[in-house]
C-alpha cells in the first residue's frame, strides 16, 4: 500500500509532523514501512526555466541538435541536445552546471564530440518525475525564465511504501492508516461525511438504467448498484491525478479516477460501467462453463463456475471483485452510468484470483475483508465526487440486494484481564483511553470493559484480541522484561539432537568438515541410491525446479558434489560429513524419516607430502561406521556386516551393516568408481552412512557396570582353509560358537579375531587360509593349560564339520 | 708398580677411543678387569708386597680401580646413546609441515544452533523435534491458519502426492502431506503428546517453494520455542527473548517488540535487535524473530484449555542469526559447502 503524505492529511493533521516521524511510527504499530520515496518535483538547485532561441543540428553527429537557451540572465547559453520533440520558443527544464539531478547526476560543462555544452535541457524522468512522452519537458504556460523550476510544481510529496499485514485490511484505505498514525499522535481523525445520501431500494425502479438486479451467488452478500445520468467523462483535476499518481495508478477519465481514489481513502472497491453497455439487466452469479471474458488489461480468460461474475442479461461483463471487462468499461462516450459497490466473500475473490492469475487493487482489498460499512461511505462519497467533477445526477435510491455480512461487535474484557497477560499493572481507564484512541467503543461496567469494535477491524473479536491492540498502540516498551524463573522440566530431550551432536563432534574429531545440502534433489540422482521404483515414492507433487524434484534419499550424493566442487576450487577437502534426515520407502509403502551420518574421503592425497602416510581404505570407514553404531546405541551383538550391492556402492569393495534390532541400517566403503569419475573425481572415494529411524531413535541407556575377571587370558591360536567366497566374519562367528559352546558358561569367549589372511602359493586353488586368535579367560580361577587344549580340539572340530580344513 | 697402572690404564684409555659397540666395550672392559685383564694383573702384585709397602700400593690402586670405573662407566653411557640414536633414526627436523590433514569443522548453522540452543537450556528449555514431512493439520489447521490462507496455496508450500504414505506424520482422512514450512509444528506435537507445564526448543529443516537468491533458500533451518504454564505473560516472553538476544549478541543489544501478525499467536510481535558491534549493520534495527502468546485457538486444538493454561512461542532463523552474527551476505552460503567458507567461521 502506497501512502503518499499529503494523501494522509486529508484525514488526519499532520502539521508539525515530518513524513521521516510516521515512517517510524508506523512499524511501532504494526504496520511495515518497506520503502520510503519522495514524489513529484524535489527543489533542485541550478534547475531553471529557459527558452530555446533556436538550434541547429551538431555539425558531427546527426541526433543531436546544438541549441542556443536563453535562461534570463544576458546572453543565450549553448547546449547540446539529443531530444527531438521541441522547436524554437518552448520553454523547457535547464540544468545549469553544478546542479545536481536525481541518481546523483552532477550537471558540468562539458564537450560532446567537439561541440562545447554549458548545461542539459531535461526530460520528465530526469528531473525524477513519472515519464511522460519521450522527450524533453515542454512547460506549458509560458512561465517566467530563469525561475527555480520546482516553483512551477507542487510541492513533493513523500510515499510510504506499506506492508499490510493479512489481519488488517482496513488498512487498504488510507483512513485505516490515518487512524493508525492519529491514534499514535493522539490528534483526532478529520470527519468523512458526505452530502449525498444514499436510500436504498430492493428493486429497480423506471428510473434505473437496468431492468432487474439480482444475487444468485454465495459469494456476494451485499450488492448495491446506483445509476447516475448525464456524465461528461473527462480528465479528471490536477489534485486528483496527483493523488493517483502518488499511489502508483494511472489516470483514466474522471469517472474511472473518481472510484479508484474513493478506494484508496476507504479501502472499498468499487466499479462503474457504461450503462449503454449493459443490457436488461445485472445478475451476480457463477459463471457458466465455456463462457469467456475480455478483461480490462487486454487478456481473455475463460471462465468456470468456480468463478462469480457481474453479467447482464446476455454474458459477463466483470470478474466479481477481480476486474471489469474491457467492453462494458466507461469511455468518453458514456453518458449514462451503473456504479457497483458490493461486499465479497474474501475466500471466493482470493479463489478467482488465483484461478485466472489476475491480482488487483480490488481484489487484494476484498480478499483481505474488505469493511461492510464501506459500501455505503464509499457510495455516498462517489455520489459527491461523481456530481462535482462529472456532473452526473444520480436517478435514484441505490438498488440493494442481501445485506452486510458483518457489523460492529461487542466483546466483554474481564476485569485484570490486560494485566494477566502484559504480567504488569494496566489500569482500566487507561486500556478505555487507548481502545477508544483506535476507534473502539468502550463502557466500563462492574466485571471489565464492554467494547464495541466496528465492523472495519473484522480481526479483533477476542479479549487476547484487546490485549494485542492494547499493547500495540500503547507501545511495546511498555511491556516489562520478566525475569523467568529457570525450572528443570521432567522431560527428556530429543534423542536424535543429543545423537547428532556426538556424532558431529566425533566425526569433526576425525578430520571431516561438515556439510549442510538441500533436502530436494533430482530425480536420477535419488534413483541411483534407491533404485527408480522408491524414488518415485519420493516425488514431490509441485517441485519448483527440475533439479529439485525428490527427497532426498541419501546424504552422500550431496557429499560427493561437495568434493568435486571443493578439489576444482583448490580447497583442499579430504573428508566431509554430513547430518540430516533423508527419507526411504519401507516394504509397507510408508515412507520413513531417517536420522542420516554420513562422511565421504578421497583417498588419495590432494596435497604433496615431505612425508607419506598410508590411504585410508574401507575398513577405516568400518571403523567410524562401527563407532558411530555404537554411539547411537546399536548393540554391537546385533550388526551384521555384508557386502554391499549395487547403488551408490562399488561391487566388491563395499560393506552393508545390518541391524537384527532395526534401529539402524548402514554401507561403508568405496563409491561407484564410475559414478565418482563421472563427477570428475580422479582416485576411489571412501565412504560411510549410518540410517537410524527416527521413529524408533532412543535414547542411549547409561551402561552398567559388569565386573571382570581378575585372572589372565589365555589365547591360542586356529588356522583354517575355507573356500575363497566363505566371508571372515562366519568363520568367526562359527568358530565362537563352538568355542562357547566347548567352555561352557564359566569360561568367556572374550574374542575370536582373524589376524592373518592368506592365499596363493602352497593352498589349494579355491581355498584360502584364516588365523584366528581365540582369547578365553575364567572369571575366578587360572586355566589350566588341559582344559584350553580340549576345548581347542573341540573346535577344531566344528570348524572340521563345517567342512573346513584345520591347519596344524 | 704406579708405571704398570699408568701403562694398564693408559692403554685402556687409548683404546677406548675405537669403542662404539656394546661387545667392543666388553672386550676392553675384559682386557682391563677381567680375570687376565691388565689392572688384575697388578692387584695380583699386591699379594708379593711387604706390610708396610702395602697402603701406599693400596692407596695407588684403589685410585687406578676408580679410574677404570669411570671410564667404563663413560663409555657405557656413550654406547647406550648411540643404541637409542640407532633406534630412534635421525634426529627430525621439527619446522616440517605435518602431512596430516587438521581437525574437520563443523558447519556454522551447527555451531550457531548449538549456542541457540545452549542458551535456552539455560532457562529451563529441553530440546524437542518433530518430522519434515507435516500432515497439513500440523501445519496449518492446528495453528489456526484458514483453510485458504495464501501460506497453503501450491505456489508457496510444497506438497507430497495424495499416493504419499509417512510413517511419521499418518495423516487423518485426505488431507495433504508437505514440507513443514516451519518449526511450528513441533509446537502442536508437543502439546499434543505432553503435559504442561512445557518448555521446548524445536530446531529443525523448514521449506518453502522459493527461488533461490541471495535472501531465499529452497529449505532453511528454524528453532520455535514455545513455554506452556499456567500464566505466562508478555512479561515473560520479553524476558526470555532479552536473555537469549543478550546471551547471542553481547550485553550492549537491545531489543523492541514490533507488533505483527501471525495466525498461531495473539498478540504478535516481530523483535528488533540494535548493537553498535554488527560490523555495517551497526546501530540499525533488525529483525530477527517472531514471537506472541499462543493463540488460544491452537492451545484448544492441541486439547488445552485456554482458561487453564496460557503460553508463548517465538520461532527463530538459524541462518538468520549466523549471517548477522558472521557478517554473511548470502544464504547460499550456508548450502554450498566451499570449505574456504565452512573453515573461516570454524
Amino acid at each position: 500500500m502506497r501512502v503518499s503524505f499529503q494523501s494522509l492529511q486529508r484525514h488526519v493533521d499532520l502539521a508539525g509532523v515530518e513524513p521521516a516521524q510516521v515512517a517510524e511510527l508506523l512499524p511501532m504499530l504494526g504496520l511495515e514501512v518497506e520503502s520510503v520515496a519522495s514524489f513529484g518535483l524535489a527543489p533542485l538547485a541550478h534547475v531553471v526555466v529557459g527558452e530555446v532561441r533556436s538550434f541547429e543540428r551538431h555539425p558531427k553527429a546527426d541526433r543531436l541538435s546544438v541549441c542556443q537557451v536563453d535562461v534570463g540572465d544576458g546572453a543565450p547559453r549553448q547546449i547540446v541536445c539529443g531530444a527531438r520533440n521541441f522547436k524554437a520558443g518552448d520553454r523547457v527544464p535547464v540544468a545549469l552546471p553544478g546542479a545536481v539531478l536525481p541518481g546523483n547526476f552532477e550537471i558540468k560543462v562539458g564537450r560532446l564530440r567537439d561541440v562545447d555544452s554549458h548545461g542539459m535541457l531535461c526530460s520528465a524522468e530526469e528531473l525524477g518525475l513519472p515519464a511522460g512522452e519521450d522527450g524533453l519537458l515542454i512547460l506549458g504556460g509560458s512561465p517566467a525564465l530563469g525561475a527555480p523550476l520546482h516553483t512551477l510544481f507542487p510541492p513533493p510529496d513523500t510515499v510510504l511504501e506499506v506492508a499490510v499485514t493479512a489481519n488488517r485490511g482496513d488498512c487498504l484505505g488510507l483512513r485505516g492508516i490515518a487512524r493508525e498514525v492519529a491514534a499514535a499522535l493522539g490528534r483526532p481523525l478529520k470527519p468523512l461525511d458526505p452530502r449525498s445520501s444514499v436510500g436504498l431500494a430492493p428493486a429497480p425502479s423506471s428510473q434505473d438504467a437496468v431492468g432487474f438486479v439480482r444475487v444468485t451467488s454465495p459469494a456476494c452478500p451485499w450488492y448495491t448498484l446506483r445509476t447516475f445520468r448525464g456524465a461528461k467523462v473527462g480528465p479528471s483535476p490536477d489534485w486528483m491525478r496527483r493523488d493517483l499518481e502518488a499511489a502508483g495508478l494511472r489516470p483514466v477519465n474522471n469517472v474511472v479516477d473518481i472510484t479508484n481514489w474513493v478506494m484508496l481513502q476507504t479501502g472499498q472497491p468499487l466499479h462503474a460501467f457504461d450503462a449503454a453497455k449493459v443490457s436488461g439487466g445485472v445478475e451476480v452469479r457463477a459463471a457458466r462453463e465455456g463462457e469467456r471474458l475480455a478483461l480490462l488489461d487486454g487478456r481473455e480468460v475463460a471462465l468456470d463456475p468456480s468463478v462469480c461474475v457481474i453479467a447482464d442479461a446476455s454474458r459477463p461483463l466483470v470478474v466479481a471483485g477481480v476486474m471489469g471487462g474491457a467492453d462494458s468499461g466507461v469511455s468518453d462516450a458514456t453518458a449514462d452510468l451503473l456504479l457497483e459497490v458490493a461486499c465479497f466473500v474474501p475466500s471466493e475473490v482470493r479463489r478467482a484470483s488465483r484461478r485466472l492469475g489476475v491480482s488487483t487493487d480490488s481484489s487484494l482489498r476484498f480478499t483481505r475483508d474488505a469493511d461492510p460499512a464501506g459500501v455505503e461511505l464509499a457510495g455516498r462519497l462517489a455520489a459527491d465526487l461523481l456530481a462535482e467533477l462529472a456532473g452526473a445526477r444520480p436517478a435514484g435510491p441505490a438498488v440493494s440486494v442481501g445485506k452486510a455480512p458483518r457489523a460492529e461487535r461487542a466483546i466483554r474484557l474481564p476485569q485484570g484481564f490486560v494485566a494477566a497477560k502484559l504480567g504488569a499493572p494496566a489500569p482500566e481507564d487507561q486500556v478505555a483511553g487507548v481502545l477508544r484512541r483506535i476507534g473502539f467503543q468502550v463502557q466500563a461496567s462492574p466485571a471489565g470493559l464492554d467494547v464495541v469494535v466496528p465492523s472495519f477491524r473484522s480481526d479483533v473479536e477476542r479479549p487476547i484480541d484487546l490485549v494485542e491492540e492494547y499493547v500495540r498502540v500503547h507501545g511495546t516498551a511498555s511491556v516489562p522484561v520478566g525475569r523467568p524463573v529457570a525450572t528443570a522440566p521432567l522431560e527428556p530431550e530429543a534423542p536424535a539432537a543429543a545423537f547428532a551432536r556426538e556424532a558431529a563432534l566425533r566425526l569433526a574429531g576425525a578430520g571431516a568438515s561438515e556439510c549442510c545440502h538441500y533436502s530436494l534433489r533430482e530425480a536420477a540422482e535419488v534413483a541411483r541410491v534407491v533404485g527408480p521404483e522408491a524414488a518415485a515414492r519420493l516425488a514431490l507433487e509441485n517441485p519448483l525446479t527440475a533439479d529439485q524434484t525428490h527427497l532426498r534419499a541419501s546424504l552422500l550424493p550431496g557429499l560427493a558434489q561437495a568434493l568435486r566442487l571443493n578439489l576444482s576450487a583448490h580447497a583442499d577437502p579430504s573428508r566431509l560429513f554430513e547430518i540430516g534426515t533423508v527419507f526411504r520407502p519401507g516394504p509397507d509403502g510408508q515412507v520413513r524419516e531417517h536420522l542420516a551420518v554420513a562422511l565421504v574421503a578421497l583417498t588419495e592425497p590432494t596435497r604433496r607430502s615431505w612425508l607419506a602416510r598410508p590411504s585410508p581404505d574401507l575398513f577405516a570407514a568400518k571403523r567410524l561406521l562401527a563407532d558411530l553404531a555404537a554411539l547411537a546405541g546399536l548393540a554391537a551383538s546385533r550388526l551384521a556386516w555384508s557386502a554391499a550391492e549395487g547403488g551408490l556402492w562399488q561391487r566388491g569393495h563395499a560393506a552393508a551393516l545390518a541391524d537384527r534390532g532395526r534401529a539402524g541400517e548402514g554401507a561403508c566403503g568405496l563409491l561407484d568408481l564410475r559414478w565418482t569419475r563421472s563427477l570428475d573425481i580422479a582416485g576411489p572415494v571412501l565412504a560411510a552412512e549410518l540410517l537410524l529411524p527416527r521413529a524408533t531413535l532412543a535414547a542411549r541407556k547409561l551402561p552398567r557396570l559388569e565386573a571382570f575377571s581378575a585372572f589372565p587370558p589365555v589365547t591360542r591360536d586356529l588356522a583354517v582353509l575355507v573356500p575363497l567366497a566363505t566371508p571372515a566374519g562366519d568363520v568367526a562367528e562359527r568358530l565362537r560358537q563352538s568355542a562357547a559352546k566347548a567352555v561352557g558358561k564359566e569360561i568367556a569367549v572374550e574374542a575370536v579375531t582373524c589376524f592373518d589372511v592368506f592365499a596363493g602359493a602352497g593352498l589349494p586353488e579355491g581355498q584360502r587360509s584364516l588365523a584366528f586368535e581365540i582369547t578365553l579367560r575364567h572369571a575366578s580361577r587360572t586355566l589350566a593349560d588341559a582344559e584350553v587344549a580340549a576345548a581347542m580340539d573341540q573346535v577344531a572340530a566344528a570348524a572340521g564339520k563345517a567342512g573346513w580344513t584345520v591347519r596344524r | 708398580m704406579q708405571d704398570q697402572l699408568d701403562r694398564a690404564l693408559s692403554e685402556a684409555e687409548a683404546a677406548a677411543g675405537a669403542v662404539r659397540t656394546r661387545a667392543e666395550l666388553e672386550a676392553l672392559k675384559a682386557r682391563l678387569v677381567g680375570p687376565n685383564g691388565s689392572l688384575t694383573a697388578v692387584t695380583k702384585v699386591m699379594g708379593t708386597l711387604s706390610k708396610e709397602e702395602r697402603p701406599a700400593a693400596g692407596k695407588l690402586l684403589n685410585a687406578a680401580k676408580a679410574r677404570a670405573e669411570a671410564l667404563l662407566a663413560g663409555l657405557l653411557s656413550k654406547v647406550e646413546e648411540a643404541e637409542l640414536a640407532a633406534a630412534l633414526g635421525p634426529e627430525v627436523d621439527p619446522t616440517l609441515p605435518s602431512p596430516d590433514a587438521p581437525a574437520g569443522v563443523l558447519h556454522p548453522l551447527t555451531r550457531t544452533r548449538e549456542r541457540v540452543l545452549a542458551t535456552f537450556r539455560k532457562l529451563g528449555f529441553v530440546v524437542a523435534e518433530g518430522p519434515e514431512v507435516e500432515t497439513e493439520w500440523h501445519c496449518f489447521d492446528a495453528l489456526n491458519t484458514p483453510a485458504d490462507h495464501p501460506a497453503r496455496d501450491m505456489q508457496d508450500t510444497l506438497y507430497l502426492p495424495a499416493s504419499f504414505r509417512s510413517a511419521d506424520a499418518p495423516r487423518k482422512g485426505e488431507e495433504a502431506l508437505l514440507l513443514r514450512t516451519h518449526t511450528s509444528s513441533v509446537q502442536v506435537r508437543t502439546m499434543l503428546g505432553r503435559k504442561p507445564p512445557l518448555r521446548i526448543v524445536a530446531p529443525g529443516r523448514c521449506f518453502r517453494r522459493d527461488a533461490v537468491d541471495a535472501t531465499h533458500s529452497a529449505n532453511f533451518h528454524q528453532v520455535e520455542g514455545l513455554w506452556v504454564d499456567r500464566s505466562v505473560t508478555l512479561a515473560d516472553l520479553r524476558g526470555v527473548l532479552d536473555f537469549f538476544v543478550k546471551e547471542t549478541f553481547g550485553p550492549d543489544a537491545e531489543t523492541r517488540l514490533r507488533p505483527s501478525f501471525f495466525p498461531f499467536t495473539e498478540p504478535s510481535f516481530e523483535m528488533d535487535i540494535r548493537s553498535p558491534d554488527l560490523g555495517r549493520l551497526s546501530g540499525r534495527w533488525l529483525e530477527i524473530l517472531g514471537c506472541g502468546l499462543v493463540d488460544p485457538k491452537v492451545l484448544e486444538a492441541c486439547g488445552l484449555d485456554p482458561a487453564e493454561w496460557s503460553g508463548l512461542a517465538f520461532g527463530l532463523g538459524l541462518e538468520r542469526i549466523a549471517m548477522l552474527q558472521h557478517g554473511i551476505d548470502d544464504i547460499r552460503h550456508f548450502y554450498a559447502n566451499d570449505l574456504r567458507f565452512l573453515r573461516q567461521l570454524a
